[in-house]
């Protein structure tokens, strides 16, 4: 049974846009909760490896190594290369120009294969294993879990990649490749914090 | 309260016709039979789904309790031995609080917050048949190995080092973390759901003074859930390494801490309380609006309250740690922090009793569960005030004082709402009111029945009687208390299935409810009831905080949605004007796929490290799946960008 009071209307939306893009967007909002659930995720990593840092003398404990600083540093470079193509391909999506686009997210997919290679290096240069003691414990996971952020945002590129190339696409994907370039920052900015944290630190203490 | 300013472009009377109807039927309906339900994307289903199997959890989890009430009601009793009764409890523990407590409040959430809002769906509509599945899995996965004799044995709260690999050997604790971390991807996907919702589906005209209580209740509690779960969903996987890969996070031995897991899991676990109750606390509000015929007294202060109490709710954690080693420093600030959130709760209570005491008041069932929360959750809160105070809560600690506590605040300030609710929405849900003669046994019964088991145990905590333990010496002297608990216990299961009773009859023969059969003022009351799989079939515009009784001769609403595609109206944040359209895709079987690759990942999980691949590979197919482009209709860009 339907309410019988009579309805007005007071405007037609029908001229609205349904392509919006940042803020504007859904998925926007969604992708930048995502990123506060993922930063919450790292958080807690931090807070595991500096708190267990009080049961030890020295950190790294006595016998083992610093880790080393060599692919970690290239690491950050690389990182912070794979801004541009990044940069380049929102910049296109909200162009709407669909070829830049995809051709720049395909370049960014190749930097972000090779920062997924050079993590792999990262977690021989701790010079620790994961079950030698708590603190290689807690390094490990704090760069395995910031791997698996990696590791969801080569997914996400990669599928959009492949839908831009399809022919499906839809001008509502040029706005996904603009959150999905938010979300690749929020993971490059969160590195640096945890690289100081698990690289430099042990130097300082 | 002053009207909007809404701009009026071509006034004109809305007559939608019955073909009209059909065809936004058509597009909002999704396929026939089985293949439906299982692709279903209709929040309202959806949510629906989640509240049945909820309460189905709620029925297993009673009768955890049922078989601890039993082995206790004498002394010296052998209906459960001890590893059993471990089982039991901790199953109880984790069954009421991470498959009823928590996804029952957020399902009312995903079914009544769009509605409330005026919008036809939440803005992620696939996420939310993954969670739904997601939860499910969880919840069947934790059942079917306790009935294979690996149910948990670690309580809900798996404290390192029993559950560590050294104490706990065998897969009881890998079944918790596996559970656990289900349960906060569904409770995850609702919150997002359920903020973004908020931010951006609003009605036109719903500016943030105009939003509803309960729908204010639920986002604080969607925002505690995104800052507190991320806690519980990470340490379980610590915990799951530690146990599978020889990780050494809580292992002294090696430099890792014990303490830390208390940390990582309180720091979710105190909030968690928090965000079963404040949807509570929303319900209440919905409840005394509707059946007092005004507005709750003090709008913007209970708002602030609600969200003052999420806040205070993350810097309490360490209460539940008075027992450990905690500098007195910080003793002292928990304490002066677990005292002060009762003043939000009590701003909220004296706002409720000043509503009641002006308003007209209709004494309906919902009401009486309403009355009845003030009453018991004022119980619950005290005894809470009491703990906050190391020194007492020395002696208490680990004794049933803790559980009487704790039940008083959970059941009295989230599961007698929750009734409330039920029989408040039920019309809604169903479009048939629910029986008053059987609903009142119900009641009486449920009240009579909670403090008949739960008052007795504030005196056999103070006497000494230790939590989880499966049975005592007659010397003692609980028995006599333990008796009188366990038919407490018996009262509340007689209850609980006279509202069974009652549902199933209801169902059948109740009196047909109509669109707003209690008069109530939210959006949720102008669609039918049932409402159609389209919810509104133009948008409804709020030009004040009253809502419907602001618009008795004459409703406001936005036209100009294509009926042939799932159109939503997307609105400002702050003023909730126009501003977009969004349009949702069509229903899907890869939601149902990914949860089934994600659930063979984590339960493969728990016997080799390697199980996860497989699973992921599914998930990560059904992603490509779920994502790869449906909607054909043209698509018009907006020029912000």
């Amino acid at each position: 049974m339907i309410d019988p009071i009579p309805t007005r209307a007071v405007r037609d939306v029908s001229e609205l846009p349904d392509v919006t893009f940042g803020h504007r967007s859904i998925a926007w909002w969604g992708t930048l909760w995502l990123m506060v659930i993922e930063a919450g995720t790292l958080v807690i990593c931090a807070t595991a490896y500096l708190y267990l840092r009080k049961n030890f003398f020295n950190y790294p404990p006595e016998g083992t190594p610093l880790p080393s600083l060599g692919t970690p540093i290239i690491q950050l470079v690389v990182m912070a290369a794979s801004v541009v193509p990044m940069a380049l391909a929102a910049r296109a999506a909200k162009r709407l120009d669909l070829e830049d686009a995809r051709m720049w997210l395909t370049i960014e997919l190749v930097f972000k294969a090779a920062i997924l290679v050079l993590r792999w290096y990262e977690f021989k240069a701790l010079n620790v294993w994961w079950n030698t003691n708590a603190y290689g414990s807690a390094a490990w996971i704090t760069l395995g879990f910031h791997a698996t952020l990696l590791l969801l945002d080569i997914c996400e590129d990669a599928g959009i990649a492949l839908i831009l190339w399809s022919g499906d696409a839809r001008k509502r994907h040029l706005s996904d490749i603009t959150d999905d370039a938010m979300y690749w920052y929020f993971t490059l900015a969160a590195w640096v914090p945890l690289f100081v944290m698990v690289f430099l630190y042990p130097r300082w203490v | 309260m002053s009207a909007l300013p809404v701009p009026v472009e071509s006034p004109s009377t809305v007559h939608v016709t019955e073909a009209e109807r059909a065809q936004l039927t058509r597009t909002f309906s999704g396929a026939p039979g089985l293949w439906g339900w299982l692709t279903t994307t209709d929040h309202t289903r959806i949510a629906k789904r989640y509240i049945i199997t909820a309460f189905g959890f709620f029925l297993l989890g009673g009768i955890d309790a049922a078989m601890m009430r039993l082995q206790l009601a004498r002394p010296e009793n052998h209906v459960l031995g001890p590893d059993l009764y471990n089982q039991f409890f901790s199953t109880h523990g984790v069954t009421m609080m991470f498959l009823f407590a928590v996804p029952v409040m957020t399902a009312m959430g995903l079914y009544f917050v769009p509605l409330m809002l005026g919008t036809r769906n939440v803005p992620f509509p696939r996420a939310n048949a993954f969670g739904y599945f997601c939860y499910l899995i969880g919840g069947l996965f934790l059942y079917i190995e306790f009935l294979q004799n690996t149910g948990v044995d670690v309580g809900w709260f798996a404290y390192v080092p029993l559950s560590g690999p050294q104490f706990s050997p065998g897969k009881r604790a890998d079944v918790w973390a596996q559970t656990v971390t289900f349960t906060e991807i569904a409770g995850l996907i609702a919150a997002v759901n359920i903020i973004v919702c908020f931010f951006k589906q609003r009605a036109p005209g719903m500016t943030l003074g105009r939003v509803p209580l309960f729908v204010w209740a639920m986002l604080v509690t969607a925002f505690a859930i995104l800052f507190a779960m991320p806690w519980v969903a990470t340490a379980s996987q610590f915990l799951a390494m530690d146990r599978a890969i020889d990780t050494h996070l809580f292992n002294p031995a090696e430099g890792g801490d014990a303490i830390l897991w208390q940390h990582l899991f309180w720091f979710f676990g105190h909030p968690e309380v928090y965000f079963i109750f404040i949807p509570g606390l929303g319900m209440v509000s919905s409840i005394v609006s509707a059946f007092t015929r005004r507005q709750v007294y003090g709008y913007p202060v209970m708002v602030l309250s609600a969200i003052l109490t999420a806040v205070l709710s993350f810097a309490l954690w360490v209460h539940h740690m008075f027992a450990t080693p905690i500098p007195q420093l910080g003793q002292s600030f928990f304490t002066a922090a677990s005292i002060t959130i009762a003043i939000p709760s009590g701003i909220q209570i004296f706002c409720w009793i000043a509503t009641i005491w002006t308003g007209r008041v209709r004494f309906e069932l919902p009401m009486l569960w309403v009355l009845a929360f003030i009453f018991e959750f004022v119980i619950g809160g005290v005894t809470g005030v009491m703990l906050a105070s190391v020194p007492f809560d020395l002696q208490a600690h680990d004794t049933y004082f803790v559980v009487a506590h704790f039940h008083y605040v959970l059941i009295g300030g989230a599961v007698l709402p929750l009734f409330g609710a039920v029989y408040y929405w039920f019309p809604k849900i169903t479009g048939r009111m629910l029986g008053k003669t059987l609903g009142l046994w119900h009641f009486w019964l449920f009240v009579i029945g909670m403090n008949v088991t739960f008052f007795p145990m504030h005196f056999l905590g103070l006497e000494g009687m230790t939590r989880r333990i499966y049975t005592y010496l007659p010397s003692t002297g609980w028995g006599p208390l333990n008796l009188t608990a366990s038919i407490g216990a018996a009262i509340l299961f007689v209850s609980v299935v006279i509202f069974l009773v009652n549902v199933a009859v209801s169902l059948r023969t109740g009196a047909i409810a109509g669109p707003n059969p209690w008069d109530a003022e939210t959006l949720e009351w102008a669609t039918e009831s049932p409402p159609a799989p389209y919810i509104f079939a133009n948008i409804p515009v709020v030009t004040s905080r009253d809502g419907l009784w602001a618009q008795r001769d004459e409703r406001l609403v936005m036209t100009g949605l294509d009926p042939s595609r799932r159109m939503v109206l997307t609105t400002t944040i702050h003023d909730a004007e126009p501003e977009a359209l969004h349009e949702h895709p069509d229903d899907s079987i890869w939601p149902l796929i990914m949860a089934l690759g994600v659930g063979a990942a984590f339960i493969a999980a728990v016997y080799t490290p390697w199980g996860l691949f497989p699973g992921t590979a599914v998930a990560l197919i059904a992603a490509l799946g779920w994502a790869w482009p449906t909607l054909h209709s043209p698509e018009k860009v907006d020029t912000h960008r």
